[in-house]
């Protein structure tokens, strides 16, 4: 039989986390809006209330929860920071954290992980680049060995959290090929610290939404690293990093889910008291089948991201193969910022042109999960993926 | 220091709401809280632990099997271990009951130095199970307390609000506490550390038989008050909205205070 419940200590988890975000974070959201780098008291207060470490080993700082634990913290803060940028922030440190705790060489662990939990390091990804995001086997930044280090020499765009690294200290975990000519199966993954690295030249874009997050790039002209911070072996980053967008996949479908459902809660707040035509909006069918349609979606979408976490807790046990996690995260992701972004629409429809205001809470929601059609694997690879359980490795679209 | 808190679950009232022809609650889809003013209790005594550096907190609770998620909430603030006394034999207790229960589940602990209770739970509101209980204990009592202080010696200094301001009280143990939290009051959050320590502490379950004591005095049977109707009492007045520029509407509410005799003119 199924069994839906969360356990004892994820339901009391909920409840604090909950007020933990009305008293500590609610009150810093206003200041989110146009502040491209996320301030440094949202983050102590995140690492205060140990979220930084949750599935992170105890012996480095962490607390070694489950990631189901992980996606009911990143749909409190969704809930309550409806531009996204928190939970952004959140889901990167968890996911690449994990790669790192996973994959990272003990040297390299005991260096970072316990700053990260403390809020004084920022850990990243970066993969993409200015020509080429899904394929990854495009990709230019080579590293190659130089005697007791690696060498990186390329570029990285569209990353979260690079005025971050670069200010308050913390790297990117990075992709990039170490042997060209094996294609995906020459690539290796490694940490890259940001601030104060020479040959590192950082430059920023600005996003639509999740404004309190910077996104960027950086240049990187002959970097060097240890040897230590190779992530997992070498000619193996391409697999390992999808470990890390895996679990970043399934957190943002929770994302999703927190931001649409705090959004359409709005709406209903808002259809109930505005009348139209003598009667509130909300005795309307036009309305109400709408709302009923967001509704279920929203549940729908709860129950995909939960048991795609799931899933990924029990392959990480060994009780799910590989199959059974990339079929659940890709479900759950394919549809999750398509459904929330309708939802958020529509709750803005319903508020008429004030709705279309930046004194609308909602359209923060509405630019911030716009962004994970395209962000950790755009909604067409996760098709894509579906696709080639579906169908077989001899379907692959893309080869 | 043998230090016990004594906590209600209750429904959060902020989101129940009144059926409007039964006049009973809605309880139906409303979360179930610690009492607020029991948080603030568990916290109080907590610090009064740390700062004497010894003894335990045992928060104790009757209720429904659910109500362990309170006293889970309690561990998690950090009280050492808990005591939820469930039996259907306890259902319809009125105060008296509810505080006679307790008596006995204190006394079945053993000597104690201190029982905190919260100044009353927010869907009552009686404020009686606390002195009740102190009466069934043989024990002093101080309500409306806000802040302790405790010295070397053991020696208590209690701050009870008044409408005017505080008494200063100095008493010793054994006593029982009820505390009312001060406006400012912010529950405190315990993180995930802490909850997962909660997991670990002692955790028991007491029915009628293992409580003893006299079964006449338990449930609804030993209860003086029966709940017969509940309702909304009828509105009173009317509500006036006064509109216009702050000037003119303050001299408008002045003229309808003086015709009211609410003031006099001098």
């Amino acid at each position: 039989m199924v069994d839906y419940r969360f356990n004892e200590e994820q339901e009391l988890f909920r409840e604090s986390i909950k007020e933990f975000c009305a008293s500590e974070i609610a009150p810093k959201t206003e200041k989110l809006e146009g502040a491209r780098q996320m301030p440094e008291d949202v983050i102590k207060a995140l690492a205060n209330f140990e979220l930084l470490g949750l599935v992170i080993d105890p012996e480095y700082g962490g607390l070694g929860t489950d990631v189901v634990t992980a996606g009911i913290a990143v749909e409190e803060l969704a809930r309550t920071d409806l531009s996204c940028a928190i939970p952004v922030l959140f889901l990167v440190e968890t996911s690449w954290g994990h790669v790192l705790d996973k994959y990272g060489t003990e040297e390299a662990k005991k260096e970072i992980l316990p700053k990260m939990i403390k809020g004084e390091q920022i850990v990243g990804i970066a993969t993409t680049e200015s020509d080429i995001g899904s394929d990854l086997g495009s990709m230019k930044t080579k590293i190659s060995k130089k005697g007791n280090k690696y060498v990186i020499n390329g570029e990285k765009m569209y990353i979260s959290g690079v005025a971050e690294a670069v200010e308050y200290g913390g790297g990117h975990v990075t992709l990039a090929k170490m042997t060209p000519e094996k294609g995906t199966r020459g690539m290796s993954l490694f940490y890259l610290p940001l601030k104060d690295t020479p040959g590192i030249t950082p430059t920023y874009v600005e996003d639509i939404g999740r404004e309190a997050i910077s996104c960027g790039g950086f240049d990187i002209k002959n970097v060097e690293i240890p040897k230590h911070y190779l992530i997992g072996e070498e000619n193996k980053g391409f697999y390992i990093v999808h470990e890390g967008y895996e679990l970043a996949r399934g957190l943002i479908s929770l994302v999703c889910a927190g931001a649409a459902a705090k959004a359409l809660e709005n709406g209903i707040a808002y259809i109930k008291e505005r009348k139209a035509f003598g009667r509130p909006i909300g005795k309307y069918e036009g309305i109400q089948f709408k709302l009923a349609e967001h509704h279920v979606r929203i549940q729908a979408l709860r129950d995909l991201g939960y048991k795609a976490l799931w899933t990924y807790n029990q392959e990480m046990q060994g009780k799910a193969s590989r199959f059974e996690v990339s079929m659940a995260i890709a479900m759950a992701k394919s549809v999750a910022p398509i459904w929330a972004f309708d939802a958020i629409n529509d709750v803005m429809q319903w508020q008429g042109a004030f709705g279309y205001t930046k004194e609308c809470e909602d359209q923060k929601a509405w630019r911030g999960v716009r962004s994970f059609t395209l962000a950790e694997g755009s909604s067409e690879i996760m098709k894509l993926i579906i696709a080639r359980e579906l169908l077989g490795k001899e379907f692959l679209a893309y080869r | 220091m043998k230090l016990i808190v004594c906590v209600k679950q209750v429904p959060d009232t902020t989101e129940v709401k009144v059926d409007p022809k039964t006049h009973t609650l809605i309880r139906d889809g409303v979360p179930s809280i610690l009492n607020p003013y029991d948080h603030y209790a568990v916290e109080e005594c907590v610090r009064i632990k740390e700062k004497i550096g010894e003894g335990s907190v045992t928060v104790i609770t009757m209720g429904p099997p659910q109500a362990r998620s309170a006293l889970m909430r309690c561990l998690a603030i950090g009280a050492d271990d808990a005591v939820l006394i469930s039996d259907k034999v306890f259902a319809g207790s009125d105060t008296f009951a509810t505080a006679y229960t307790l008596s006995q589940a204190i006394r079945k602990l053993g000597p104690f130095d201190m029982v905190f209770c919260g100044q009353q739970a927010i869907d009552g509101d009686t404020a009686q199970v606390g002195p009740e209980l102190a009466q069934q204990l043989g024990i002093p009592q101080v309500t409306y307390v806000e802040k302790i202080e405790i010295d070397d010696k053991h020696k208590l200094t209690i701050h009870k609000q008044t409408e005017d301001g505080y008494h200063i009280l100095e008493t010793k143990a054994p006593i029982l506490l009820a505390l009312l939290p001060p406006a400012s009051f912010q529950p405190e959050h315990p993180p995930m550390s802490s909850i997962l320590k909660a997991k670990k502490k002692p955790f028991n379950v007491w029915d009628a038989k293992v409580l003893g004591g006299d079964e006449s005095k338990f449930g609804l049977e030993g209860s003086f008050t029966q709940v017969i109707k509940t309702y909304s009492p009828p509105s009173r007045g009317k509500c006036e909205i006064i509109e216009g520029e702050d000037k003119e509407a303050a001299k408008k509410l002045g003229d309808i205070l003086l015709k009211h005799e609410a003031l006099t003119k001098r």
